[in-house]
């Protein structure tokens, strides 16, 4: 019992340390070019560039993340926030910062 | 690394404990079986919740706002009561520190915030911090405030007080009751506050789009992994959470990073677009 407790436990807590996954990786132009605050279905983005990590709320609202290749290199964050009815209420866009750490 | 040792050793004796298999140094004892002592009566007037907020712990905190003043040293400290079950009602709440042989009322204001008394036979007694709701259907907060900040922003320098207050008090409860305990041994308020692993959650007033730090020209967007608790949490890890009903609302602020000092600012944008500045954090 004692044997099997310990190595159980360490992985549990292990667990709870995995990395957060990032978004899917799109073309950054691409995206801005067509992806409209007010406009943008949920269908559309899917069709253009698939599933990618997502935040769904009690409310109905769903927070959607995208990665993108940053010039200076790096990845930009893209995020969108979709309302219940599934269009895109807003974007904004994180480009990598200098004193990015791991959380 | 020491103490985590401990703790899963202590673990792997808890069922032989339950068992009756674990006993006290028998020095000098009567073999048991000669024993028979005499029948006795208890009388207890009131029964602790193992997860009641401890009136120690949280004066506890309030000691430990007073030595770390120097974080936020135009704050004042108060406690917060903020929804964590889907249904738990919270107007109407009322609140007071109950031991064996004292009940104290604890006002709440509207905002379900509060400010407690500071009473030694309560401390005495190990009293507990009692709402007339069920305790786990809330989450408890330190509320830290510098007065004066632009409208809706908050200060880090309060967030770092509230976090160590928090961890202090023992007002957070991320896990399961399985292994609270375990946590306990594990998280120190510098543990938890001073790493980028210590997970203390921060909630906003309203659903939560985007926060941004500014600290004199430097300013960042804080990435998507420090909002809705990392963005990770599945229907049933949220029980688990103080986030339950509030995932939306919820945030990590950079409270271990050094490079922000203590007066960088956070101001948020919303899921809504309504401009009304935040009251409270």
């Amino acid at each position: 019992m004692t044997r099997r407790a310990v190595p159980m436990l360490a992985l549990l807590l292990a667990g709870c340390a995995s990395a957060p996954t990032p978004g899917t990786l799109v073309p950054a132009e691409r995206f801005s070019q067509r992806v409209v605050p007010g406009t943008t279905t949920r269908a559309e983005l899917l069709a253009a560039f698939g599933q990618t990590r997502t935040v769904v709320f009690d409310s109905g609202m769903e927070a959607w993340l995208y990665s993108a290749a940053a010039p200076g290199g790096g990845a930009s964050e893209l995020v969108l926030l979709l309302d219940r009815g599934g269009v895109v209420r807003k974007m904004r866009v994180r480009p990598p910062a200098p004193g990015d750490q791991p959380r | 690394m020491r103490s985590t040792v401990s703790a899963l050793w202590m673990l792997a004796l808890l069922p032989l404990a339950a068992q009756g298999q674990v006993s006290a140094p028998a020095q000098g004892a009567p073999p048991a079986a000669a024993v028979v002592p005499p029948a006795q009566t208890v009388t207890v007037s009131s029964t602790r919740d193992p997860v009641d907020k401890s009136y120690r712990r949280m004066i506890k905190g309030m000691l430990r706002f007073e030595r770390e003043h120097a974080l936020a040293p135009q704050a004042t400290l108060r406690f917060r009561l903020l929804p964590r079950t889907p249904k738990v009602d919270m107007d109407g709440i009322t609140l007071k520190v109950v031991g064996d042989g004292i009940s104290v009322p604890v006002p709440v204001a509207p905002d379900n915030s509060f400010t407690l008394p500071r009473n030694e036979q309560a401390l005495r007694e190990d009293a507990a911090v009692l709402a007339n709701r069920k305790t786990t259907s809330m989450t408890w907060r330190a509320q830290v405030i510098t007065p004066g900040l632009p409208p809706g922003a908050r200060r880090l320098g309060d967030l770092r007080l509230e976090c160590l207050v928090g961890v202090e008090a023992g007002l957070v409860s991320n896990r399961s009751p399985l292994f609270g305990w375990i946590a306990d041994t594990l998280n120190s308020p510098e543990q938890v506050c001073n790493s980028p692993d210590g997970n203390f959650l921060f909630f906003t007033e309203r659903p939560l789009f985007s926060v941004t730090l500014s600290a004199g020209a430097r300013r960042e967007i804080l990435p998507f992994r420090f909002l809705y608790a990392g963005g990770e949490q599945t229907p049933d890890m949220l029980p688990y959470c103080d986030c339950q009903v509030l995932l939306d609302r919820t945030y990590y602020a950079p409270i271990w990073d050094r490079s922000w000092p203590d007066d960088t600012l956070l101001t948020f944008d919303y899921m809504d677009d309504a401009n009304a500045p935040e009251a409270s954090p």
